[in-house]
């Protein structure tokens, strides 16, 4: 054990030691003029105190969240696969700890790899506008990495904090540069395309790389980014994330030894396609030197946490059906029965991968606007039980399944900004009830309280750890930034 | 559907649908491959990798090429060693445009070292031609595989030879075949800017690699998009046109491997392809000129105008790093005027930085002439060299010696793999494998 930390320990050393602004200036020329080399600076040069208070609570949330979703995604089936996939394959490396499974570590890429399948495994993670799932790809492998490092030089909670937020930014930056980025994907899913560029940046900063490595890691992501839509709603979907969080992480540790790849990644030079390959349009943006301060993305756009685990755009249905459910069942407890009801009509955005009138997979049901209306008009709410096999199953859910049509007014577009669900109820009688959601409870317009964040946390948590530990991590969160030693949170995820 | 094919074809076919021809071809490719990287375990980048790759543990070990006393995780061998194929542009190439057996070769020969019974040479040799008629099949889905690619070819459909030959090799049933290609889709298209970079060849080692860990992930029952190949939005996300056509029953008459009625093209000079019609050009000139001129010296020259196909990505009139230098049609034309031939020595940091070289790099001028399109199969190459006394030459080559349509012969290409091999193995080394 003690030789393959030592191994992991020289290029960690060799960037600590360059790590010092005058000796920088010495030893690189002046920068050059391209996006690319100003996102290098970038990430190697922001400091902590470019953070904000607000960039920081937001940030925690998120951190939380993430960690969440990953404790009980690893009771997933694709996260055992991915798990044995990578024992069988691999061997048992003392590194890096596996979400919720004490005393399992693997290499740190592959420790990434499987939390970030866990964290996705069952669609429950954050989402951001422009749309992708942003912690996923970067938490694993700043955990990851973090782990890797020396008991005696572990990151302090902040240098975590200012990694994690790198990696978010850096994905807000470049879906930027295309307009595409706001619509429904058609060709990549958008956490392959970014996710893999947020966690080298991530990484390239927690390993204090210089801004030419920096710049090196991201090219080197490039060349690792990109996955095609259709995988999404299968099996394969949560890989995505892993994969994202695992090449990022490769990417920066391929730089730390002296890889390079091309400088001009992110510019759009004509005839060689390079980032822009992913996308139709394409106009790149360099980043600011952070040294007059800078301001991150999310402090003007806030993350999306969801309630329960489905694609974003079913908690728009979901909570406009709760509403009809409440309205149907009336002051006390009771049941919406399928016999009550003629019709049920949704209207809602155009999209085919939400659109599946008769899912037949967890993973289908979760990206479908018909299952998830009538989920919780069936009982109320949505939460991780309705997608058991018991729950998909029930006659009732298929009886008002088969009920369902949907509507694609013009006015409602297929963007998380600007989206709404409207669910329209015709009972037998002929009466019909209305619900209708604009922006639904954990959508950044209307963010869940801290308190409801916490809920959630608990809830996810405590299906794999014990509620000391449970609780030591939602301390450690909370106090990330002021924490001298990241391992206090280390600690606690197995 | 198309997927359903695919996964049908990799598994039915069988050593009886091998043809002389294929195995033939497909021997040569093995043996041109198995140089090439040997020759590039001596390279930067094979030992950036290799050392990052050190840091994985496992117990399943597979072995590094050229390397006795080194084996590494099967997946990582299938990365160093792909690395090592296309670490200096040396690898075979193939119409329409990609590298084909850096993707699957690597990959077949770290996962034969894992299974439980050796795989006879039969087997291997099976498994290989899978890997590589599946490539032709994916290139042949889009026009656009034809022109200068978005992604870079070997990333795209590489992953997907390597997923398929692994599961072949793997035994895995139609469906798993299937779900091994869908999960390869989610690995594949890195962007052409990382090619002429020390990057670039890690496009080949991933392609293997991530190849073979999609075949396990599916032997693992990891289930991806079963339609990846029909619909758009899967591996059609890579082309701008893509139109997608079903292997035909391999047990029927129809079937026809592609490498029966295509060849590769294997390279004389570790360069892009393009450079070879060059090179051929410009030593065509300077023999004329040697001929014609009394003492000529290249010191004479005035002015060089190359005539090549439009592509930015080989235009580099003053390349600095041995990736650039390999894609560059101005410097593989002066190290042809300057030394009367180009070879491995020629990309040394050394050569690349003569003040000979520079100087004659200032003389050149590219021209793309509109009857010059950019593919391996219709271009050419025109090389006009002016002196300083008046005199002029101009050479011109169409179809390079080692294309397809001209290929290497068999000596040529054993003597190919010895100098090659020579470098790492000893001569009995070298021996056995040719064997």
């Amino acid at each position: 054990m003690l030789s393959v930390l030592q191994k992991t320990i020289r290029p960690v050393q060799a960037a600590r030691r360059v790590h010092q602004s005058a000796v920088q200036v010495l030893k690189h020329p002046a920068p050059e003029d391209t996006v690319t080399a100003s996102f290098g600076r970038f990430v190697s040069e922001i400091q902590p105190q470019h953070l904000s208070p607000v960039v920081l609570q937001r940030s925690k949330r998120m951190v939380l969240d993430s960690i969440g979703v990953g404790l009980i995604g690893s009771t997933t089936d694709v996260f055992e696969l991915a798990l044995q996939h990578c024992q069988h394959m691999y061997a048992p490396d003392y590194i890096s700890s596996v979400y919720g499974r004490r005393d399992v570590r693997l290499s740190p890429t592959l420790a990434a790899f499987v939390n970030g399948v866990a964290t996705h495994s069952m669609d429950f993670d954050d989402t951001w506008h422009p749309a992708t799932h942003p912690s996923g790809a970067v938490l694993p492998a700043v955990l990851a990495l973090s782990d890797m490092m020396p008991a005696s030089r572990k990151p302090s909670g902040l240098d975590f904090l200012l990694a994690f937020n790198v990696g978010i930014e850096i994905q807000g930056r470049l879906m930027r540069f295309s307009n595409e980025a706001r619509n429904i994907p058609k060709r990549f899913h958008p956490p392959t395309v970014v996710g893999p560029m947020g966690s080298a940046a991530a990484c390239a900063r927690l390993l204090s790389l210089d801004p030419s490595q920096c710049s090196h890691a991201l090219a080197i992501a490039a060349s690792l980014a990109g996955a095609p839509m259709a995988n999404a709603a299968t099996q394969s979907k949560p890989l995505h994330i892993g994969n994202a969080s695992r090449l990022g992480l490769e990417a920066a540790l391929l730089a730390s030894r002296g890889l390079e790849a091309s400088p001009l990644v992110l510019d759009a030079v004509a005839g060689v396609a390079g980032f822009n390959a992913f996308y139709e349009d394409y106009v790149p943006q360099p980043l600011d030197s952070p040294h007059d301060g800078h301001a991150f993305l999310l402090e003007e756009q806030d993350m999306g946490f969801k309630r329960f685990p489905a694609h974003l755009g079913m908690h728009w249905v979901a909570d406009a059906a709760a509403s009809v459910h409440k309205l149907l069942v009336g002051a006390g407890p009771g049941k919406v029965s399928p016999h009550q009801v003629q019709d049920i009509l949704l209207r809602v955005p155009l999209s085919k991968y939400i659109n599946r009138p008769f899912p037949e997979s967890e993973h289908e049901a979760r990206h479908s606007f018909q299952f998830n209306a009538c989920s919780a008009l069936l009982d109320g709410e949505v939460t991780v039980k309705s997608f058991t096999p018991a729950a998909m199953s029930r006659p009732e859910l298929h009886a008002l399944l088969s009920r369902v049509r949907l509507e694609h007014p013009h006015d409602n577009p297929a963007n998380f900004n600007l989206m709404y669900g409207e669910v329209q109820v015709t009972l037998v009688g002929g009466d019909t009830v209305n619900g209708r959601c604009d922006t639904f409870y954990g959508h950044w317009r209307n963010p869940l309280t801290d308190q409801s964040l916490r809920k959630k946390f608990r809830n996810n948590a405590e299906v794999v750890l014990p509620s000391a530990k449970v609780e030591r991590l939602i301390e450690a969160v909370d106090d990330l930034d002021r924490l001298e030693d990241c391992k206090d949170l280390l600690s606690q995820l197995q | 559907g198309i997927t359903d094919s695919f996964g049908a074809a990799i598994h039915a076919l069988g050593p009886s649908q091998l043809t002389d021809g294929v195995i033939h071809r497909s021997k040569r490719m093995m043996l041109d491959t198995l140089g090439v990287g040997l020759l590039g375990t001596r390279t930067a980048v094979f030992n950036k990798a290799v050392k990052y790759s050190q840091t994985f543990r496992s117990e399943q070990r597979s072995s590094v090429w050229g390397r006795s006393d080194l084996t590494l995780p099967p997946c990582y061998a299938a990365f160093v060693n792909g690395i090592a194929v296309h670490s200096m542009d040396f690898d075979d190439t193939w119409h329409p445009a990609t590298h084909p057996s850096g993707a699957v070769l690597p990959a077949l020969l770290a996962l034969a070292e894992q299974l439980p019974s050796r795989p006879s040479g039969l087997d291997l040799l099976l498994a290989f031609n899978v890997g590589i008629e599946v490539q032709g099949r994916l290139l042949r889905f889009s026009r656009e595989a034809y022109n200068i690619p978005e992604f870079h070819p070997p990333s795209v459909v590489g992953v997907m030879g390597s997923a398929a030959a692994s599961a072949k090799l793997l035994g895995l049933s139609p469906s798993q075949c299937s779900h091994a290609l869908a999960i390869a889709a989610s690995s594949a298209g890195a962007p052409l800017a990382n090619a002429a970079t020390q990057t670039k060849p890690l496009h080949i080692g991933n392609a293997a690699r991530r190849g073979l860990e999609a075949a396990r992930l599916a032997q693992a029952g990891l289930e991806g998009n079963p339609a990846v190949l029909d619909v758009d939005s899967g591996l059609g996300v890579y082309y701008k046109d893509y139109s997608p056509s079903a292997m035909p029953d391999c047990a029927s008459g129809a079937f026809r491997w592609i490498l029966e009625d295509q060849d590769v093209a294997f390279k004389r000079i570790p360069a892009h392809l393009a450079m070879h019609w060059l090179v051929d050009a410009a030593l065509a000139a300077s023999a004329e000129l040697q001929e014609t001129v009394w003492s000529f010296d290249p010191s004479q020259i005035r002015r060089v105008t190359l005539r090549v196909p439009p592509s930015k990505y080989i235009d580099v009139p003053l390349p600095t790093t041995e990736h650039q230098a390999r894609h560059s049609f101005q410097f593989n034309a002066c190290s042809a005027l300057l030394d009367n031939k180009v070879t491995v020595a020629s990309f040394d940091p050394a050569q690349i930085n003569r003040p000979a070289l520079r100087e004659l790099l200032s003389k050149v001028e590219v021209t793309t002439p509109a009857d010059n399109r950019p593919s391996f199969d219709d271009m050419y190459c025109e090389v006009q060299v002016e002196t300083a006394q008046g005199g002029s030459c101009t050479a011109r080559c169409d179809t390079f010696y080692g294309h397809w349509r001209k290929p290497l012969s068999q000596q040529d290409l054993v003597e190919k793999f010895c100098a090659n091999a020579s470098s790492v193995l000893s001569s009995e080394g070298v021996e056995g494998v040719i064997d």
